[in-house]
């Protein structure tokens, strides 16, 4: 599970069709800490009076299919019976039982957001967007993509301000921080650079 | 002169279509507008068509209206987030463009510059709404605009012909929620297929251009059924446009299809929208053939 | 199995230019992650070692680190590794980990590599489903297929003319997301659903630097609170933390195992038929790291054989039949007050009393109690981090007492000058027990541990309380610390003032699947099955019975055991049936490994016959907490194939 927030109540009865089983993940626990589990209960206790709920299965690691399967079989008459699967995980959890349920409505009780630092091991303060083209070389190791709320390869706008980025006054601009890590080591010249221009066409998601 | 308008009236409205030069001289192609598309209602000028970089669409626009045609602009969400696209709007409205053609547009990596990022902040449906809601005289996030409000006629496109004719359905209708008022389609070739596509399609009441491309030939039509999205030349054409290449490329055999495509279509549609390709000098000879 | 490689080495002519003017370069590169575990090979680096040997260029040294973007282990693991006379650290790593190694070394960093691009995020398991982390579903209105990721545009509200044959006009290989979700849609009756929704607008502020900032760093905070690693499992110790202990009757029968402790199983010296009393001697400690076994009951000893035993399978033991009479064996009588007590003889009485570590492990506590090294501080562990148990919670609030008095008994035997209570953060009362009784004890202070498993393990322990890291191989002695368990220093507590040896213990019987869950106190030999029935039975068929707590418990096949000195809880709890799969190199085990171990290659290694390779990674350091095992995306059960792995180890000299 990536990092997710409950979308809230409000935003989720009308979704919920007929007798409802729920699912929730705590894969990446650990990383989020999420209140997913919580959250899901909380729901669960609520919704029981009203007759709708007809099953509450929680599982780690949903977006592996192969777990979901063995799972699975011990609730197959709930998940026969049900109408809407309302699962608490990220993206990926939902998918992967929307897949597995392809007849089932099958509602996400969250939203997903991108976790800075979560393509390796465990959150950091560091981010990568996996952009194909590393400026690191030209930044002194620090990520323009991500460090700069513009993305600007070329150096700094002009919105900086006491050292802060415009568009989050606590967020120290990242070409002032690109500015000074290069000057620490002795290499400004590597802003001599020619015009960097991003090439998008190395986005894996159109390929 | 919108052209919602005329079809209000029950005109059956022609409209073709024009793609700005990559360069800036366009006195040509406003030349052959001039002598080859007069006779018809409106022309739409592209918009960075197929994701090659060429003039914009709205100087262009303006050109024509000076030289006495009625032009229709296109606009993608390919290369402008929602604040470029709202203010080219506002613009086109403040030179007296009032008919606009709003598309999704082609991915960025189709055209000559495949590693141009490609925005789709916005999308052919959420641009129909934009559209509406400044001619509330809001923008899109509730601020007020200034005096008037403008006014367009909305167009959107749709794909008769796609071997997902249901999506495309449920396209047109999400267009339609969104302020769509007329329709001009992906070319035509097969018309059992328009026809039974019409079927579904009157449902939304509103006018429908069928589009037209006149095939130069053979290999020009494997290309396009190889590589064009929603376009489908039926084999027994291809056997015609290669049964006598000299006729082919003339340009009868391809006049001659795509007037009965479009005698054969007509009562089914409100209009006719005709993508010429580089054969605007056709158009007229196309439209006495079909008989409009 | 996708393969989540996340960087691909840049093409030779940017690397070329990269080295002009540049020389004398230290080569370091991540193992990768998120692919099959197969075999540790770099062959970027390879590669680029023979281009920067073409391009005639120094290389100062060269290594390949697992997870390079782990900046705990990354920081110790470059600690003096770079060799004097380097230039430049050149990275051949994805993007957070050339940004790590910048952060870490004083030189300039060359990156190698461009991080590859997935359009999305990926799951724990190497599908090809993705997520956008767009911050604002739509999977609700799409039927569970992402149109962020899935369509090339990320369109929104429907199909663009673009499709071919069902296929993307960017990727004449890729489904249109769009036809799919249509299909989808109509298969479930859910048209109209699509076709009213209001128009889709997509909220880029959605996605906010500040918010998902602010979080990580709170979440980096809990996870490093007080050592690195360990993991939070659910606590559910609700159901029994406020169950007041029951004393559970006398068995009728008790079968007392004579290995209940950490070394040589006890010799037995009494024979079948013999009677016996309460405190009696049944079993002599046949060693230094050995301790003597009571009986429980009084009554006549009916076998003395093979019983089931919770962690070992089978051990010799002495059965013993109840008279029912209760009676006292004369040696239980109370002996001097402790201020009257030298060291030596307070730990003769732990000694003699059989008193092992309770909190599971078993260590004879004599042994600790003769450091032979200057000891600052006492650690009573009171953290009970195991989820479920309550046991240790019970006590401290029952013999808040004793366990001082035990606590003052320890620390007059290894000269101590301070004490310290340790107490989880999810035990207020008992923090607040503690301190109101301590209130005038200028020497004994409590600290309140953040909850974390494992905290109370006993390395984790002094690294909280006293920030030393026990060092690999070495004991809490070594760096100081005495550190015991709360129900162990009851038990001193017990020796000294009654004369009574560990004859009994507090133990939880609780989970998911017990009908009624209590925490009982029970004497040493009592059927684990009585104490189950006493609860209600378990409910479930499916339940999986450990003796101890969800973590590091024994899972039990039988119910025919007997309560042990070490046994402070009996659960069952759901079972998992999710099968073990291979290994992806998530990085997650290293991530929570408090020992900060790297248990994958435990898992790669244990079996393959290569102790060697097992003992160069340290897997001796293990303490079995089980963290890897609970967090492994793979259901590796790493515990397991690290108890093979350490035999391995043993036998290789």
């Amino acid at each position: 599970m990536l990092l997710t927030k409950f979308k809230g109540k409000e935003a989720l009865i009308p979704q919920l069709k007929g007798k409802v089983f729920l699912v929730t993940c705590h894969g990446c626990k650990e990383v989020n800490l999420s209140g997913a589990e919580h959250e899901a209960e909380l729901l669960f206790n609520e919704a029981l009076a009203s007759q709708h709920i007809n099953g509450l299965l929680t599982a780690d690691y949903i977006c592996n299919p192969e777990y979901l399967q063995a799972r699975f079989e011990r609730f197959a008459d709930q998940v026969r019976e049900a109408d809407t699967i309302l699962v608490f995980s990220c993206g990926v959890g939902v998918q992967t039982i929307a897949d597995a349920f392809p007849n089932k409505r099958v509602i996400a009780a969250n939203d997903t957001y991108p976790l800075p630092g979560f393509q390796g091991v465990t959150p950091l303060e560091h981010d990568c967007k996996q952009c194909g083209q590393c400026y690191l070389n030209l930044t002194g190791g620090i990520c323009p993509i991500t460090a700069c709320s513009k993305s600007l390869i070329n150096g700094q706008c002009g919105g900086a301000k006491n050292g802060k980025c415009e568009v989050d006054p606590n967020m120290e601009c990242g070409w002032e921080r690109i500015q000074k890590k290069l000057a620490q080591i002795g290499r400004l010249d590597a802003l001599k650079c020619p015009v960097q221009l991003r090439d998008y066409s190395v986005d894996a998601k159109s390929e | 002169m919108r052209i919602t308008e005329l079809f209000d009236n029950g005109e059956f409205v022609v409209t073709a279509e024009v793609g700005p030069p990559k360069g800036i001289h366009v006195d040509h192609l406003v030349e052959e507008a001039k002598e080859h598309l007069s006779g018809i209602t409106a022309v739409n000028v592209t918009d960075n068509q197929s994701s090659v970089m060429r003039m914009g669409s709205l100087p262009t626009c303006v050109l024509l209206k000076n030289a006495g045609l009625t032009p229709i602009l296109q606009l993608t969400c390919r290369d402008r987030n929602r604040i470029a696209l709202q203010s080219e709007l506002l613009g086109a409205a403040a030179l007296g463009i009032d008919n606009i053609l709003c598309l999704t547009g082609d991915h960025t990596r189709m055209g000559d510059h495949p590693g141009a990022k490609p925005v789709f902040d916005l999308d052919s449906v959420s641009l129909l709404h934009t559209v509406c809601q400044l001619e509330k005289g809001v923008d899109l996030a509730g601020n007020p605009l200034v005096g008037e409000a403008p006014k367009f006629a909305k167009g959107a496109v749709v794909s008769p012909c796609s071997d997902s004719v249901d999506a495309q359905l449920a396209k047109m209708e999400r267009k339609v929620m969104a302020g769509a008022e007329y329709f001009q389609t992906q070319a035509v070739f097969d018309s059992e297929k328009f026809i039974q596509f019409m079927e579904q399609a009157k449902q939304f009441g509103k006018p429908v251009q069928l589009g037209v491309i006149i095939p130069k030939s053979a290999g020009m039509a494997k290309f396009m059924n190889k590589n064009v999205a929603g376009v489908h030349v039926p084999q027994w054409m291809i056997d015609e446009l290669a049964a006598d290449k000299e006729k082919a490329k003339a340009g009868i055999t391809g006049v001659e299809l795509a007037a009965k495509v479009i005698k054969e279509c007509r009562p089914y549609c409100q209009g006719l929208h005709i993508m010429a390709l580089g054969w605007e000098a056709k158009v007229p000879e196309l439209l006495k053939l079909a008989g409009i | 199995m996708e393969n989540y490689t996340k960087y691909a080495l840049k093409p030779a002519e940017e690397l070329v230019r990269l080295l002009e003017g540049r020389d004398n370069l230290f080569v370091l590169s991540c193992n990768k992650c998120y692919r099959e575990f197969e075999a540790v090979t770099a062959p970027e680096r390879d590669e680029f070692l023979k281009l920067a040997e073409d391009q005639g260029k120094t290389v100062t040294g060269t290594a390949a680190m697992d997870f390079l973007c782990n900046k705990t282990l990354t920081a110790k693991a470059l600690a003096d590794l770079i060799p004097a006379g380097t230039e430049y650290v050149a990275v051949i790593a994805c993007g957070l980990g050339i940004q790590t190694v910048a952060d870490l070394v004083e030189l300039p960093v060359i990156a190698l590599a461009d991080s590859r691009s997935y359009g999305g995020h990926h799951g724990m398991a190497l599908t090809q489903k993705k997520c956008g982390a767009c911050a604002q579903c739509y999977l609700n209105i799409t039927g569970g297929i992402c149109p962020i990721v899935d369509c090339s545009k990320s369109l929104v509200n429907g199909q663009c003319g673009g499709a071919k044959n069902g296929k993307c006009e960017v990727d004449p290989n890729k489904d249109c997301a769009w036809e799919k979700i249509q299909q989808r849609l109509a298969q479930q009756g859910r048209l109209e659903e699509l076709k009213n929704q209001p128009v889709q607008l997509r909220d880029w502020s959605k996605v906010n630097f500040k918010t998902i900032n602010d979080y990580v760093k709170a979440i980096r905070a809990e996870r490093f609170e007080g050592y690195y690693g360990g993991v939070h499992p659910t606590e559910r110790v609700g159901v029994t933390e406020h169950l007041s202990l029951i004393r559970f009757p006398e068995p009728a029968t008790a079968v007392i195992p004579l290995s209940m402790h950490a070394g040589a199983p006890a010799n037995p010296v009494v024979q079948v038929g013999d009677q016996v009393q309460v405190g009696q001697v049944i079993g002599e400690a046949a060693g230094f790291i050995s301790a003597p076994v009571h009986s429980s009951i009084s009554g006549k000893v009916v076998a003395i054989e093979e019983r089931p035993h919770a962690s070992r399978g089978k051990c010799l033991s002495v059965v013993i039949e109840n008279d029912g009479k209760n009676t006292v064996h004369e040696s239980v009588k109370p002996g001097k007050p402790l201020e009257e007590l030298t060291p030596a003889e307070i730990v003769e009485v732990v000694k003699k009393a059989g008193i092992v570590g309770m909190g599971g492990a078993g260590f004879p506590t004599y042994v600790k109690l003769m450091p032979n090294k200057p000891i600052e501080a006492v650690l009573l562990n009171g953290c009970e981090c195991e989820p479920l148990l309550t046991a240790d919670h019970r006590v401290l609030l029952e013999y808040t007492d004793e366990i001082i008095h035990g606590l003052k008994a320890i620390m007059k035997a290894v000269d101590a000058p301070k004490g310290v209570i340790v107490i989880e953060d999810n035990k207020l009362d008992a923090i607040a027990r503690f301190e109101a009784r301590l209130a005038g004890e200028a020497n004994i202070e409590v600290v309140a541990a953040r909850t974390k498993y494992p905290q109370g393990a006993e390395k984790m322990l002094i690294k909280r309380v006293l920030g030393r890291m026990v060092p690999s191989g070495k004991l809490p002695a070594d760096v100081g610390a005495v550190v015991c368990n709360i129900s162990t220093a009851k038990a001193i507590s017990d020796a000294i003032t009654t004369g009574m040896p560990l004859i009994e213990r507090v133990v939880t019987v609780t989970g998911d699947y017990i009908a009624s869950p209590k925490n009982f106190i029970a004497k040493i030999g009592t059927n684990v099955a009585d104490l189950v029935a006493a609860c209600g039975g378990i409910t479930n068929a499916d339940a999986t019975v450990k003796a101890g707590g969800p973590m590091m418990g024994f899972i039990q096949t039988t119910l025919e055991t007997p309560i042990m000195k070490g046994s402070n809880g009996i659960i069952a709890i759901k079972t998992d049936h999710a099968e073990p799969v291979a290994c992806i190199q998530c990085g997650r085990c290293v991530d929570v490994c408090p020992m900060e171990l790297k248990p994958l290659y435990f898992a790669k290694y244990a079996g393959l016959g290569q102790p060697q390779l097992l003992k160069e990674r340290n897997i001796m350091d293990c303490m079995e907490c089980r963290c890897c095992e609970y967090i492994c995306s793979s259901k590796i059960p790493l515990v397991t194939l690290i108890r093979i792995g350490k035999n391995a180890v043993r036998g290789m000299k």
